[in-house]
């Protein structure tokens, strides 16, 4: 198993573009909701089909509409829902052509026509393994059509994901907002930042010895005699008073 | 109130000292830009899905005016900053409005789309991809009279070649059992099941068989080749035992459709795997998409052609010599073969495109 490597576009204004490749088990679930949705599709057509012709045309129609519904699912949705048939919208993941553009007719055809191969011998387990051993996560299908199923980022509220202003904090004091600002540097903060973002994700054991341990290095480097502050408390005031402390007069720029 | 406070933001804005080297204010960056990436991201929701001239002009120049500021604050946060949620995001906005600013145009309405691939592109796609074409029915034939002369040569290669199930009756004795019992399908529903069944087994060997030639190349000539020396051999165990017309009449009408279909794939199969594996001067994902629209065209051929071919195999092609002459039945055969033939590559083509 090789680690994901996001592959890097460049778009004519010379930014950089990151695709980051879906991981195997988000794919899975995708494929297992849409799968859910063709075999519901299917069943209710098959119902109407048998029911309302004459069987001879019934059972024609039925494995045309088969046809059409298993092989036409994935093509259609990847082509007119950018990408995203409902199973990878659900779990946030899509596929793109393999330059970042949005994929073409031709390419999501090929890559679903592939699939057949995939599946083999059971259950995408040729698929699955060109997952693992791929760094972009292609499965056979990808790497025929040039296609790439990636991770969406998820919206995440900046603001109030990130480190709150709190009403009472013992450590506004002139004294410690003038030593965070010569101390503190600008990777520091953003350490800080990130974990008080994710603080609330953590197992609560870890959380605690983390934050101690960052507690105990900042009550050395900018002072902090208070025996009786815990080190979450102290970790979350500090990003309070160098982040969303709009009222605190020494606000660090 | 507001109006003093958006002075002083104006103020603070103009006065203060510019951030020390290699500091930025991120708070203050996203609160400023937050209120036009919102407004980008709806802007896309919306335009994601219309065709480019539905957009509208104003809309247009907007999306282009917020994309390219996009993209710029992604630059400008990248120097500034590792902060996860905040570059990805822009990140993601940022390649989302990619797809859509240099996305393809595409417009025509779908039943003139189906219209023109029938008279003019799926034919062109043929005659653009004519050497393949050519390539995969030589190896089928190939494999055909390596089969036909292994069994001429010893019959005893028939039972080396051929699964058992083909010799618990010789060829002269299912004939004559064939012929002279009832119809093996009796009725309508038989057949469509039968059909059914042959169409949908058949089209997903045919992308098995595509695939494989696509990612190895010589995976799909082997298929097509060894298909060729199986279908050998069968006709020869029919020939040599004196029912040839038999096989043509039986094999026939539904043979000159799907030994066709298997050459498309094969050769659709073939076409991509050269470019992906041995793509010359360009890259492989330049040649890649060059091959691309021709290969997905014969491949659609090859499925509706298998569809025709499972509905004759499962009707017309069971019928014994009681019900319709073997005469008929390989008329039938040869008008089928050379009309697909003529179809795809000497119906003339209208100018517009080759």
């Amino acid at each position: 198993v090789r680690a994901a490597r996001p592959r890097t576009i460049v778009t004519p204004e010379h930014v950089e573009i990151r695709l980051d490749p879906a991981g195997l088990g988000s794919r899975f679930v995708a494929l297992v909701i849409d799968l859910a949705i063709v075999l519901g599709a299917s069943s209710v057509v098959a119902h109407l089909a048998l029911y309302a012709l004459p069987p001879a045309l019934g059972m024609l129609v039925n494995a045309l509409a088969l046809l059409l519904l298993s092989w036409g699912y994935h093509v259609f949705f990847e082509v007119r829902a950018q990408g995203q048939p409902p199973g990878k919208r659900i779990v946030g993941i899509r596929v793109v052509d393999g330059r970042g553009l949005p994929l073409s007719v031709e390419q999501s055809f090929v890559r679903n026509v592939v699939r057949v191969l995939d599946a083999l011998p059971v259950g995408y387990a040729l698929g699955a393994l060109s997952c693992l051993l791929d760094p972009q996560r292609r499965r056979l299908g990808d790497l025929a059509a040039d296609t790439l199923v990636v991770r969406e980022a998820r919206t995440v509220d900046f603001e109030r994901r990130a480190a709150r202003a709190r009403t009472f904090n013992s450590l506004r004091t002139p004294r410690l907002l003038r030593l965070a600002r010569h101390r503190v540097g600008l990777e520091e903060r953003e350490f800080i930042r990130a974990l008080c973002a994710r603080g609330p994700e953590m197992d609560d054991r870890a959380r605690f010895d983390l934050m101690e341990e960052v507690a105990r290095h900042y009550r050395r480097k900018l002072d902090v005699e208070d025996p009786h502050l815990s080190g979450e408390s102290l970790v979350r005031g500090l990003a309070a008073v160098l982040f969303a402390d709009r009222l605190s007069p020494g606000r660090v720029r | 109130v507001s109006e003093t406070r958006e002075r002083q933001r104006a103020d603070g804005a103009a006065t203060s000292a510019p951030p020390a080297a290699g500091t930025m204010d991120l708070e203050r960056f996203v609160r400023e830009r937050r209120g036009r990436w919102a407004r980008f991201e709806s802007l896309l929701r919306e335009v994601e899905r219309l065709p480019d001239h539905e957009m509208g002009a104003a809309r247009l120049l907007e999306l282009v005016r917020l994309y390219r500021q996009t993209c710029s604050d992604l630059n400008e946060a990248r120097s500034a900053t590792a902060e996860p949620s905040l570059l990805g995001r822009l990140n993601h906005l940022a390649g989302r409005g990619y797809r859509v600013v240099y996305r393809r145009s595409h417009g025509r309405r779908f039943a003139g789309e189906a219209r023109r691939f029938f008279t003019v592109v799926a034919p062109a796609a043929f005659r653009r991809e004519r050497a393949f074409v050519l390539g995969a029915a030589l190896l089928l034939v190939l494999g055909t009279l390596v089969g036909f002369g292994a069994v001429l040569a010893d019959p005893a290669n028939a039972e080396r070649l051929l699964p058992p199930q083909f010799h618990q009756e010789s060829p002269r004795a299912r004939v004559e059992r064939i012929e002279a019992g009832d119809e093996r399908v009796d009725s309508l529903e038989a057949a469509s099941a039968f059909s059914a069944f042959l169409f949908s087994h058949n089209i997903r060997v045919s992308f098995l068989a595509f695939s494989l030639g696509a990612l190895t190349v010589v995976g799909g000539a082997w298929i097509l080749f060894y298909n060729g020396v199986l279908l050998g051999a069968v006709a020869a165990a029919y020939v040599l035992d004196g029912v040839t017309v038999f096989f043509l009449a039986w094999v026939g009408p539904h043979g000159a459709l799907e030994l066709p279909a298997a050459v498309f794939a094969g050769a659709a199969g073939l076409r991509l795997g050269r470019a992906l594996l041995l793509p010359g001067e360009s890259s492989a994902r330049e040649a890649l998409r060059q091959a691309l629209p021709s290969v997905w065209r014969m491949l659609l051929v090859t499925v509706l052609v298998l569809v025709v071919a499972g509905l004759v195999e499962g009707s017309f092609s069971q019928m014994s010599a009681k019900t319709i002459p073997y005469s008929l039945k390989i008329t039938v055969a040869a008008l089928l073969f050379s009309g697909l033939l003529g179809w795809l590559f000497v119906r003339r083509l209208p100018e517009e495109e080759t």
